[in-house]
């Protein structure tokens, strides 16, 4: 399969260039190319020195001390051993020059995720490139982070470096970049200077034509459904302590927060994969901690995982019986099809065939399954952790369009999302999730983003 | 990756490497005991396709190895390595040579207690790992390869203590009384009803796995268990009924084998059945219709590496080699996708 086909990119020292397209446009296979790692078929990459590659999923060693990561293979030396004091003061420089202060002497493992990346940036830095790459840069960092991070950024391109930030973020793009290269289907459909254009012309371009509108959100009556106190849950790394919280049916509540803050707790313990403590009512009636995902079904909750391919799919199943996965006793064998092909009409699932292989569609085809089962037949409670991840923005709205049609006809949604602006499109009401906890609610009147920022940051 | 994308697969590539093993390897050890593959391979379908009652031994070779192959299906379908089929075949098959040789019925009753019986204890042998998975996630590789020692000892041992025959020195039961033989089907032959009743489980079970909301749950389980236990399925409880299920009919080819070949049970009644039916399962790529042709294809293997020996002069051991590589082949690339994948 050809990822990118016959693109022209040209980068200029001083300028921060964005790289956009939807997922499978073939910005991260562009990337990689430029930086050497995927050799092209054809074509050429030249660059007036050494080109730096930030990764979207930090490659730390988190054992190591942040000096023994960030000179790693580099190390200065004495004799035959490692030359610390000169290691740590080499760091200690080097942060200081581009106002990147981390500790030399700390463990990577005991960091918060912003300074991680601060440490992935100074590896990078150390080896002074001409030309920096980052992908997708931004993706874990809170909204606070993200300003300050690309005012280094800033101050980076100012001092000569050429800079290309592979994104999805549109509202980044027309904040921080000079120029913008626009990618669909592995070819460059648009390049624009920045101050040209818009976040509008940018999306339209990524998409091939207009972008579809959100659905409306009706006005009703909202009564309380999920009632939690004291609620807290383990998940593998993940944890959520003392919560208290409601969602009504008919109402979409936002958990807003960083990936990591005790996320993937909540959902699990809503899906009753893993126990919890505390008091979770359900229609004024409990949730048990010890019913599993068949109680929880039986009760009328349905979530929607976050790792599609791995806790929602049968990969090597085709459509029709994963359509009804988790249905597959409410519904009778017989009507197995006739399920997979109402599933398959509403949610626009292509190619509209339920004798598809699942594993081959793409991920936002997969998506549209996945959550078009959680939608069918009037759920109580929707638990929808991350589900627009990776997918395209046709599908993406759509599937936040079904969300709230689904809230529209009075089920209660749980929206739990890394992506602030999916939320603000979304929610009636937002908490926010810091540290495994709850630092803070707003409901739509009262949305102050700077606020809401600085919670998820962990900052009270 | 699920076990059935790499243990199964339905490619050709999979079919060929059977072919070029079973061709090639055992030309090669034919012209290392100095016959020529030509007589070799001749006097092997010779003996299995000869006569009238060669084509009915090859016949009992595959219904022998249908029934284990099928209850291993059922385990590897819900992502369960059950190698333990030796051990349930033959706790089966002394529950029916004991049990029928103890209770004297009509044969409308004596056949059903015989094959009934063999059928509970295999499925009882196959519960205990199936138990172990599911309320403390043992292994149920090590347990059931463990296992079959036990069951092989155990029967050893009761037949040569507890229920020794008076004066006898064989490791058997009594003969069963005729009423709870299974009838021949071929004249001067072993092959009996268990091959027609053999056929009939293969469908049965095909359309189980396929058309039933259980075959759907038991296959999630094996194709992708982390979604089937966020779709409500019970990982534990599946565990349990698939090594029971597949215990079962492991048991049943045992009581097959009793009743209907040796009319006693005999603690040499494998040679392996339990094992070489891992390879027939796997040829078959888990499915019931391919595991009938692939149990066929072995069985001529079987039934024709006898003639080999003593028509060619190949030691028979060339069936096991072949089998054996087979086995790893397949296996093996389990292994290879594993470490692609990971």
């Amino acid at each position: 399969m050809q990822a990118v086909d016959g693109v022209d990119l040209e980068l200029f020292p001083g300028e921060i260039h964005a790289l956009v397209g939807e997922n499978g446009a073939g910005k991260s296979t562009l990337a990689a190319i430029a930086y050497g790692a995927v050799r092209p078929d054809e074509g050429t990459v030249t660059a007036a020195g050494v080109v730096g590659l930030v990764h979207q999923h930090f490659k730390l060693i988190e054992r190591l001390r942040v000096w023994e990561n960030v000179l790693l293979n580099r190390e200065p030396r004495r004799g035959l051993t490692i030359d610390a004091a000169a290691a740590r003061e080499r760091v200690r420089a080097l942060g200081e020059a581009y106002g990147l202060r981390v500790d030399p002497d700390a463990i990577v493992e005991t960091l918060p995720v912003g300074i991680k990346q601060r440490v992935e940036l100074l590896r990078e830095l150390d080896r002074e490139p001409a030309v920096l790459l980052l992908d997708e840069p931004t993706a874990s960092l809170a909204p606070g982070e993200i300003a300050s991070f690309f005012a280094t950024v800033a101050d980076l391109a100012a001092r000569g470096t050429a800079i290309l930030v592979v994104t999805h973020k549109l509202a980044e793009v027309v904040a921080y970049s000079a120029r913008v290269t626009v990618m669909r289907a592995g070819a460059v459909v648009a390049r624009h200077r920045t101050s040209d254009t818009s976040a509008e012309e940018i999306a339209r371009e990524m998409v091939g034509g207009e972008v579809p509108a959100l659905a409306a959100r009706a006005e009703r009556p909202v009564e309380t459904l999920l009632e939690a106190r004291g609620f807290c849950a383990v998940s593998g790394s993940s944890a959520l302590i003392d919560a208290a919280f409601t969602v009504g049916a008919g109402e979409i509540v936002g958990v807003a927060g960083v990936e990591g803050n005790g996320q993937s707790a909540l959902a699990d313990a809503l899906a009753g994969v893993v126990p919890f403590t505390g008091t979770l009512n359900l229609a004024g009636t409990p949730l048990r901690a010890d019913e599993g995902p068949a109680g929880r079904l039986q009760r009328g909750v349905r979530v929607i995982p976050q790792d599609r391919r791995h806790e929602a799919l049968v990969l090597d199943w085709n459509v029709r019986d994963n359509a009804v996965l988790g249905r597959q006793r409410v519904i009778p064998f017989a009507r197995y099809d006739e399920a997979a092909r109402e599933l398959i009409a509403r949610f626009d699932v292509r190619p509209p065939n339920p004798d598809a292989i699942a594993g081959m569609l793409s991920g936002g085809n997969q998506q549209k399954i996945v959550v078009g089962r959680a939608l069918a037949g009037a759920p109580a409670l929707v638990v929808a952790y991350q589900p627009t991840r990776g997918i395209d923005i046709g599908a993406a709205i759509l599937v936040q369009s079904r969300l709230i049609e689904a809230r529209n006809a009075g089920a209660g949604v749980l929206l739990i999302s890394f992506e602030l602006d999916e939320i603000f499109a979304c929610a009636d009401r937002i908490l926010v999730l810091a540290q495994g906890r709850i630092a803070g609610t707003f409901t739509r009147a009262t949305i102050d983003r700077g606020r809401i920022g600085s919670l998820m940051a962990g900052h009270p | 990756m699920t076990m059935r994308a790499l243990l199964g697969g339905r490619t050709t590539r999979d079919l060929l490497v059977v072919v070029v093993l079973v061709f090639g390897v055992g030309s090669l050890a034919m012209l290392l005991a100095h016959v020529s593959p030509l007589d070799g391979f001749g006097a092997l379908f010779d003996g299995a396709f000869g006569t009238r009652e060669e084509v009915a031994e090859t016949l009992v070779q595959t219904t022998n190895l249908l029934f284990p192959a099928l209850g291993i299906a059922i385990a590897f379908r819900a992502g369960l390595f059950n190698i333990g089929a030796e051990g349930q075949l033959v706790l089966g098959g002394f529950a029916a040579g004991w049990l029928g040789a103890q209770i004297p019925l009509p044969a409308v009753l004596a056949v059903p207690m015989v094959l009934i019986a063999g059928t509970l204890a295999g499925g009882a042998w196959g519960a205990i790992p199936g138990f172990l998975r599911a309320r403390f996630g043992a292994n149920e590789v090590i347990a059931t390869l463990m296992l079959n020692v036990i069951a092989v000892l155990l029967a050893t041992y009761l037949v040569n203590g507890p229920l020794a025959l008076p004066g006898s020195g064989a490791s058997e039961t009594p003969t069963l009384p005729h009423a709870a033989q299974l009838g021949d089907l071929v004249a001067n032959s072993r092959l009996t009803w268990a091959f027609p009743i053999a056929l009939v489980l293969a469908f049965a079970l095909r359309w189980v796995l396929q058309r039933t909301v259980f075959g759907y749950e038991l296959r999630a389980a094996g194709d992708a268990p982390e979604a089937a236990k966020r779709a409500g399925i019970d990982l534990g409880r599946t565990a349990l009924v698939a090594m029971t299920l597949s215990g079962a009919m492991a048991g049943l080819g045992g009581a097959t084998i009793v009743a209907g070949e040796l009319h006693r049970f005999n603690t040499g009644l494998s040679p392996g059945y339990g094992f070489i039916a891992i390879a027939v399962a796997l040829v078959g790529n888990l499915d019931p219709l391919w595991i009938v042709v692939a149990a066929f294809a072995f069985g001529v293997l079987q039934s024709g590496g006898i003639a080999m020996q003593a028509e060619a002069g190949v030691p028979r051991d060339v069936v096991s080699l072949v089998t054996g590589l087979v086995i790893i082949a397949l296996a093996g690339r389990r292994v290879v996708a594993t470490r692609r994948t990971t």
